[in-house]
């Protein structure tokens, strides 16, 4: 929008002599003239700048600044061929560059690489292997080489959305197709190099520092000993890694078990441990569910929960207190806090 | 003054939340309550993984507090029966009845003509 001036700025004098000096009216000016009015630096008095937006300016024809040149130069030669995505894959600026590679989306910034995503035969293939043969999610973690939270997240997506084919819900997989077809893919078909790290251990920031612990030359300090010297809730790297069953797995191989049994070992361990952590859930799970007293009427079901209202603080406005709260304001629409929600429920 | 147990409507437009309040009667609907004794959504919600579609409500009661307030006295608002109601801690209102069947008139014995 070009910049506004005030209408005391202009008086109807100074348009008429405008008008009386321009050579020709606006009518018989020659018609390739652009179209399009934009700022003019070049012109002596504020009145010729307002007059730039009329049907009736007299003024010069408007002269593209170097960027608005070379920009439409670009979109005639090597800009051409991104006026419409085609092929099978990304097509970044960095194509219309002989040395830039395909996974440059920003020239101007080198470092920002585009990843691979999930290709959507990759992720039925994921989805397939958790919901219909039943392989626990670090087997398969370890078998595709994506994340075990990435597995967890596609199988999730992938159950809403066949629920949502089922209710036949409005889907946007047209687009959603057109999107796909412009990104880089994974099929995670054993040809590439593996997807993303899947076992790699959090380095937490307590970790960092350097620290001086007198030990005993007799005395056996382990991984386990220098997480305690950290501080006392630092785990060691072993118990913090995702698939430690991988590592098992390999020591198996290493000490001479046959590679079969070993992954044979691994998938049951694997299973086991996935058993337990669903058993511990359903347990946190039911004992929540107990608490609350279920009332069903035709139409709804009501869940009942009893709390005590007494917990409110000191003056009455403790923040996990029940219901909403007063002379307190409620930031909900408040800009720059985070609302995605962190959990998954 | 009369104390009432009844709900004061927070939340946003088009999506209400209510607090259950112990106040006094002629206070404005969301002023400062003597006591907020439990929330209540009335938006009925799925569960995330169930397929079957029913629909439930969340309450969140103290039921000892509003046990108090209604053996002091309190009086609950119809809204505020039919949630307390639930829980049995006054009787319900409105009582579900079986519709009354007509029951069917006796036909007279018609005496057998000889």
């Amino acid at each position: 929008m070009p910049p506004r001036i005030r209408s005391s700025n202009c008086p109807p004098q100074q348009l008429l002599l405008n008008y009386l000096d321009a050579p020709l009216p606006s009518s018989l000016l020659p018609l390739h003239r652009p179209a399009v009015a934009s700022s003019t630096p070049s012109l002596p008095s504020p009145c010729r700048r307002q007059q730039q937006t009329s049907s009736f300016s007299t003024s010069q024809p408007l002269e593209m600044t170097k960027p608005q040149r070379e920009f439409r130069l670009f979109l005639k030669r090597a800009g051409k061929q991104f006026e419409k995505h085609e092929g099978n894959g990304p097509m970044y600026l960095s194509l219309a560059k002989p040395e830039g590679g395909n996974n440059t989306p920003f020239p101007s910034n080198k470092m920002f690489k585009s990843e691979p995503v999930l290709s959507s035969r990759a992720r039925q293939m994921i989805w397939e292997a958790v919901m219909l043969q039943g392989m626990p999610l670090k087997a398969v973690s370890a078998q595709y080489h994506v994340d075990m939270r990435r597995v967890a997240a596609v199988v999730r997506l992938m159950e809403i959305e066949k629920r949502m084919e089922k209710e036949n819900a409005p889907m946007a997989i047209p687009y959603a197709r057109a999107v796909e077809k412009m990104l880089p893919r994974a099929n995670l078909m054993g040809e590439e190099e593996p997807f993303e790290p899947i076992n790699d251990v959090h380095v937490h920031s307590f970790t960092m520092q350097q620290l001086f612990v007198p030990v005993s030359e007799s005395r056996e300090f382990t991984r386990k000993d220098a997480a305690k010297a950290f501080g006392d809730h630092i785990l060691p790297p072993d118990h913090k890694m995702r698939i430690p069953e991988l590592v098992k797995m390999e020591r198996d191989i290493l000490s001479g078990v046959p590679q079969a049994q070993a992954e044979k070992d691994f998938l049951a361990r694997t299973r086991e441990s996935e058993r337990l952590f669903a058993e511990s859930q359903k347990y946190v799970a039911a004992k929540k569910e107990a608490k609350k007293l279920k009332v069903d009427t035709e139409r709804f079901e009501f869940r009942i929960e009893k709390f005590n209202s007494q917990a409110v603080g000191k003056r009455g406005r403790a923040r996990n207190a029940v219901g909403w709260r007063y002379g307190v304001p409620f930031n909900d629409r408040q800009k720059g806090l985070y609302k995605i929600p962190t959990s998954v429920g | 003054m009369v104390v009432k147990i009844r709900l004061a409507r927070f939340g946003r437009t088009n999506s209400p939340f209510y607090n259950i309040v112990v106040a006094h009667a002629r206070t404005a609907r969301n002023s400062r309550p003597l006591e907020v004794i439990g929330t209540y959504d009335p938006v009925p919600k799925k569960d995330t993984y169930d397929e079957s579609g029913r629909l439930h409500k969340d309450i969140k009661l103290d039921v000892t507090r509003a046990k108090y307030w209604i053996g002091v006295g309190a009086q609950p608002t119809e809204t505020a029966t039919r949630l307390l109601s639930m829980v049995g801690i006054v009787e319900p209102k409105h009582q579900k009845t079986p519709p009354r069947k007509s029951t069917p008139k006796k036909e007279k014995a018609v005496p057998a003509q000889a």
